[in-house]
């Protein structure tokens, strides 16, 4: 790790600083106001230091700075900013510098992801993620849900980590080295005169699709989410739902689709298997919800759904230059955005309409909200119909970038399995996008139609108010002109392949002396 | 002071700044003053479009070549056809090589970069087609909104009404200046639900409600079939622009459907033919169908009737209904691509036009009598496109463009009688209303001159172009041709139909201001004059319905003008066209017929009505036809109603013996799986991490067999 890599990571650096310095002070420090605006500056200080950062920095091989670790940074800090608005008068008062500090950690660990291009490194971000939510969740303790929600978050995470941990192993075995570029050429050198050494790569590829698949709440790691959902309250729902779906969807794209080629028909496989189940999973079960937070947990299973749909496409694309289709994984990437605006948006909505003390739980609790909260039933309602998929909001065009890119699969010579394979996901989620219209509308009506059974509380704090309204606003500018975001979606993943393949021929070298050693 | 692309963008934007302005403070703030910035805004935008229409034409119109010519000097302009000036707003979706595109046909020579970009571009556009719509269109609203001011004066749902005029307004100049397909439909089905939500304004009304339904479901027909034609073109013409797509730097991203590069190239190869051509053409033609009630898709309009009558004046005579006719102008070349598609608009624009002047003979209520009459006159519109010729296209637009004014005017005069009259417009029970109503009665006298097509009445000029077009084209067919015989059919038919105009219009007349006066209980002890604020708009129609078709006949503004479109300045269609020559002979024949016509209800209905008794009696199968509208509802009701219903009784049925018994056995079916995946969910920890794991041996297992 040289200095320049320390400048590199200035702004994780600034995060894991101010966050241990509030942990510290908070102790003495008792106003929660306060902390939300240290939190809010260290956040923006962060993003200033992501553009000050200077262009000629040589970051070497541990961390990438090319756009994926760009779009995933700006993508968490943006992410951050809005959780912690949105939670400014969620937590306990005496509590708030732990439910910041933990915060601020959380964001650093998923933008540490996005950059990462050393296995270690990438186990350290998501660490950063789990710890600090595992105190995001404790922090409740006074209920017993609460306690119950973070003990099962807490087990099962210990659980899918060491599945990962052996997954990297794996990885480190066929590659013979932590860091993603040499693990690359190693095997693209390796794929020259393919042995039956590398069928360990796919033994790899899936215990990394279910350790990580924890951490995006694919099915059948899922199992946590609406437990977890349920027991806690919204601006704990928000975070578990956006932060660890960006780390774990960034994870699977930075070693799997790209640092691990050979491993794309296993990939593509595996993650339209796990599209297919995720996206049914999650709807058919959201469908029978009426508690809030359970049914947005699981409207994030079927979101990650969706995006693994992108991913799917993402491997057949990477390995077919001739295929002009979507790419995958950009229309992964702005899925990603559009999801994480619309449900930051459900979520501080129903955060604005409880108070700290009274949650809004059912679906009941929102009945007749637009007659006594206009604005925020209309924000509610852009965000479910943008997660539905209506256009022209947000939402339509990441789903139309997904199926899109399912649809354009063409088939190889002689065999249009793939072709049809791909069709046929494509079909299942325009089915799925159909079911969840069931359970979005059906929020919509609830708040607007349904006579109104009392009037909300309508304290959950100012921040959550400007969070709802910034996301709903948002939404519609990003159905309005989802152009630029594309183009920085698209670029950032072609960047991401362009920049790994590069520099493949010089470490190879250095790689196959690793392997004449160990020979000897 | 304006330039083009301020223009172009004003118009539209000026009410959709009035319905904004009106939904969020008319409620509360504007209340019975919610009509001014509505009006404000139409009258405006009517301001605008003239200026609009002012520069398209002298950047386009005669004189302009010279100015080509001089500025060609300076920088070398590429040879255009006709005038097109567009405004690319921004590109809604814009993704580069985003599919191979294997099916997008293209001009010889024409090359585009491989793969092709998934755009969308918002853009809008002014050429002299356009303009003439905008203008018609702002004009008329104008005048619509000052007397709907009076009309709907009292209504609790006041703001509401000019919310839905203003949004229908601008949805309106949209779907006339977008040069995009996407925006086309778009803006096709916004003023679909403008008029859903005008027809059923009275929903406590039950009729009013179903009408309202009933436009939407059967618009439905003719919009699906509109949406398969506009997926076709994207599949077969690589875009949905109607302008050639540019790169910044000049290189041609895309060839427009109907842009300068196809149009350049030519009939054969420039354009999709063939059977998909045929398709194409046909489906957009379903699209223009219902949209413009023609035969089979016309039974709504009658209906939509229910709705507020200058709603009637302005959406269901003058503008919305017509959108149909513009779209199949805008698309000439595809239809002169697929030749056999015109026949079918021909034969369907004269069916639509007998059928539905039959029906309107013996109609009782005034407003239905109109509705039919537009449905007919719409028919010769379409009457006009099919003929195929660029006379008989610019003869088409031309009836749109008098039959607006006309039109309009007989439906703010029926509507200022059914003010006076408390909401009864039934001709048996109102009568000799020309001493109480003198000027509803004398501007009503000028809009049924013109819709009888009685010299010089606007009326006349335009069905004569059409006819005048038609027997140029029946003369020139081949003899021993397959459409020896279509045409002339098509032409006598034709007069046929106006024979039946003017008669139905003046029956509609007389009985309404002539004979004894009857004034029905409803209309009270003061049955009177509309105020001035309504029969104004009726004064200045008046004017335009007597003068408009004699004044571009004179000056042949229209039809030279009218052809410097792109999509008629194309040489196939150019070529057809030389100069609309007035044709004396086919003149004085439908002079006679509209005298005829207009002096039979005058015998019939002047004086006592024994003789139109004894007929009615004498003829009594074709009375009861056409009284029954030819029972098309009926048969509807019992091919398509019925069998759904009956479908649903079964359906229902076997829902609740068979799907229910069966899921109540099952333990439904839906929940079953829901109730397998949630006893998954058991909250037990040790439970879920053993399924995680069993979750990672399945998908070992399964990569690794293999």
């Amino acid at each position: 790790m040289s200095t320049d890599t320390l400048t590199f990571l200035l702004p994780e650096v600034i995060l894991v600083l101010v966050a241990s310095l509030v942990y510290v002070v908070g102790a003495f420090v008792q106003k929660p106001a306060l902390w939300t605006w240290v939190a809010v500056a260290t956040i923006v200080a962060a993003g200033a230091a992501l553009f000050a950062m200077p262009a000629d920095l040589q970051p070497g091989a541990t961390v990438a700075r090319d756009g994926l670790a760009h779009y995933i940074s700006l993508l968490a800090l943006g992410a951050g900013l809005l959780l912690v608005l949105l939670s400014s008068r969620s937590a306990d008062p005496r509590l708030a510098p732990e439910y910041v500090g933990s915060l601020m950690l959380t964001v650093a660990g998923t933008m540490l992801v996005g950059a990462a291009q050393d296995l270690v490194l990438i186990f350290l971000g998501l660490e950063l993620i789990s710890i600090p939510t595992y105190v995001l969740l404790y922090l409740g303790r006074g209920s017993s849900a609460a306690r119950e929600s973070a003990a099962k978050y807490f087990y099962l995470s210990i659980l899918s980590s060491a599945v990962m941990l052996y997954g990297f192993s794996f990885v480190y075995g066929v590659g013979g080295s932590t860091s993603l570029v040499e693990v690359r050429a190693a095997l693209t050198a390796a794929l020259a005169e393919p042995t039956k050494f590398l069928e360990v790569g796919s033994l790899a590829t899936v215990l990394l699709f279910a350790g990580l698949g924890f951490k995006i709440a694919a099915v059948p790691f899922h199992f946590y989410a609406p437990d977890v959902y349920q027991g806690t309250n919204y601006a704990n729902g928000a975070v578990l739902s956006v932060l660890p779906k960006i780390a774990g969807l960034v994870a699977l794209v930075r070693i799997v689709a790209i640092a691990m080629p050979g491993e794309e028909s296993t990939g593509w496989r595996l993650a339209m298997v796990l599209a297919a189940l995720t996206m049914t999973v999650g709807n058919v079960l959201a469908l029978w919800q009426e508690n809030l937070r359970r049914m947005l947990a699981y409207s994030s299973i079927a979101n990650v759904g969706y995006m693994l749909i992108g991913l799917a496409v993402g491997f057949v694309t990477s390995t077919r230059p001739e295929v002009q289709g979507f790419d995958g994984i950009g229309a992964m990437l702005f899925y990603l955005v559009a999801y994480t605006v619309a449900t930051l948006g459900a979520f501080a909505t129903l955060t604005y309409l409880g108070a700290p003390d009274r949650q809004v739980n059912s679906l009941d609790d929102i009945a007749g909200v637009f007659k006594t909260q206009p604005l925020m039933a209309a924000c509610l309602g852009v965000s479910m119909f943008s997660l539905t998929g209506i256009p022209p909001l947000a939402g339509f065009w990441g789903k139309f970038g997904l199926f899109f890119g399912a649809l354009t699969i063409p088939g190889e010579p002689g065999d249009s399995s793939i072709k049809i394979w791909f069709v046929v996901l494509a079909l299942i989620g325009a089915l799925n996008a159909a079911i969840s219209a069931g359970y979005y509308l059906r929020v919509i009506a609830v708040a607007y139609f349904r006579p109104a059974q009392g009037t909300p509380a309508a304290a959950g704090g100012a921040g959550s108010w400007l969070v709802a309204v910034t996301c709903a606003l948002l939404t519609i500018g990003l159905g309005f002109a989802p152009r630029p975001l594309w183009e920085e979606s698209l670029a950032a993943s072609r960047q991401a392949r362009a920049a790994n393949s590069a520099p493949a021929d010089e470490p190879r070298t250095a790689l196959n002396a690793a392997h004449a050693t160990q020979g000897d | 002071m304006f330039d083009l692309d301020t223009l172009i963008v004003l118009i539209p934007a000026l009410p959709l700044a009035a319905t904004l302005v009106t939904a969020a403070l008319g409620k509360w703030l504007l209340k019975e003053y919610s009509h001014v910035p509505v009006l404000a805004a139409t009258g405006l935008a009517f301001v605008l479009s003239l200026l609009l229409l002012g520069q398209v034409q002298s950047a386009a119109g005669p004189g302009a070549h010279e100015l080509r010519e001089a500025t060609a000097s300076v920088a070398p302009a590429p040879q255009t056809i006709g005038y097109e000036h567009v405004v690319n707003l921004w590109t809604w979706a814009g993704i580069s090589d985003a599919y191979a595109g294997d099916q997008v046909h293209l001009p010889p020579g024409v090359t585009v970069p491989h793969p092709l970009d998934l755009k969308i571009d918002i853009a809008l556009r002014a050429d002299p087609l356009t303009s003439i719509m905008l203008a018609t269109v702002m004009f008329i609203a104008t005048l619509v909104v000052i007397y709907a001011s009076g009309y709907m004066h009292g209504d609790p749902g006041y703001w509401r009404f000019f919310t839905y005029v203003a949004l229908f307004v601008f949805s309106m100049a949209m779907l006339v200046s977008s040069s995009n397909f996407l925006l086309l439909y778009v803006f096709w089905e916004a003023v679909g639900v403008c008029s859903y939500f005008l027809i059923g304004f009275w929903y406590q009304k039950p009729e009013a409600a179903a009408a309202g339904m009933k436009a939407f479901l059967v618009n439905r027909v003719g919009d699906f079939c509109f949406a398969l034609g506009v997926f076709s073109l994207w599949i077969f013409y690589g875009t949905l622009n109607f302008h050639d797509t540019v790169a910044a730097d000049g290189t041609l991203l895309m060839p427009g459907v109907l842009g300068q590069t196809r149009l350049a190239v030519g009939l054969s190869e420039g354009f999709v033919g063939g059977g998909i051509g045929l398709a194409i053409a046909l489906l957009l033609f379903a699209g223009a169908c219902g949209k413009s009630a023609q035969f089979p898709l016309h039974v709504w309009l009658p209906d939509a009737m229910e709705g507020p009558t200058p709603v009637s004046a302005l959406i269901h005579a003058a503008t919305m209904v017509t959108a149909g006719v513009y779209m199949v102008v805008r698309c000439t070349p595809l239809y002169f691509a697929a030749p056999e598609a015109q026949y079918v608009v021909a034969a369907i624009g004269c069916f639509t036009a007998l059928f539905a002047g039959l029906i309107a003979l013996t109609q009782t209520d005034l407003k239905r009598v109109l509705a039919y009459s537009t449905v007919s006159q719409l028919g010769y519109m379409f009457l006009g496109l099919g003929v195929g010729t660029l006379t008989g296209i610019t003869a088409g637009m031309f009836h749109l463009f008098t039959h607006a004014f006309f039109k309009g005017l007989l439906f703010l005069g029926a509507g200022s009688v059914m003010h006076a009259m408390g909401g009864v417009l039934d001709m048996r029970r109102i009568g000799g209303l020309r001493r109480l109503m003198p000027i509803t009665h004398v501007t009503f006298w000028c809009g049924a001159l013109a819709l009888a097509g009685v010299v010089p009445f606007a009326g006349f000029w335009s069905k004569d172009a059409i006819f005048a077009a038609l027997s140029d084209r029946m003369h020139g067919e081949p003899a021993g041709g397959p459409t020896e015989w279509f045409y002339p059919a098509l032409y006598y038919a034709g007069l046929f139909t106006a024979l039946l105009t003017a008669f139905y219009t003046f029956r509609a007349l007389l009985l309404t201001f002539y004979g004894e006066e009857r004034i029905p209980p409803e209309a009270g002890h003061h049955a009177h004059e509309s105020p001035r604020v309504m029969w104004m708009p009726l004064a200045v129609l008046s004017l335009f319905a007597i003068g408009v078709g004699a004044w571009f006949e004179y000056t042949h503004g229209f039809a030279d003008f009218l052809a410097l479109t792109p999509s008629l300045a194309y040489a196939p269609v150019a070529a057809t066209g030389g100069h609309h020559a007035f044709h004396m002979d086919v003149a004085a024949i439908s002079t006679l017929i509209a005298l005829s016509g207009v002096g039979a209800a005058a015998y019939f209905y002047l004086g006592d009505r024994r003789a139109i008794d004894a007929l009615t009696r004498a003829l009594k199968p074709a009375y009861w036809l056409s009284s029954g509208k030819f029972f098309i509802d009926q048969i509807y009701g019992v091919i398509i109603l019925w069998p759904i219903r009956a479908l649903s009784a079964l359906s229902a049925w076997f829902d609740q013996r068979a799907v229910d018994g069966l899921v109540n056995q099952v333990g439904r079916a839906p929940l079953g799986l829901g109730s397998i995946l949630r006893s998954l969910q058991n909250g037990m920890v040790q439970f879920y991490a053993l399924v995680m794991v069993l979750g990672l041996l399945v998908l070992l297992v399964g990569t690794l067999w293999r």
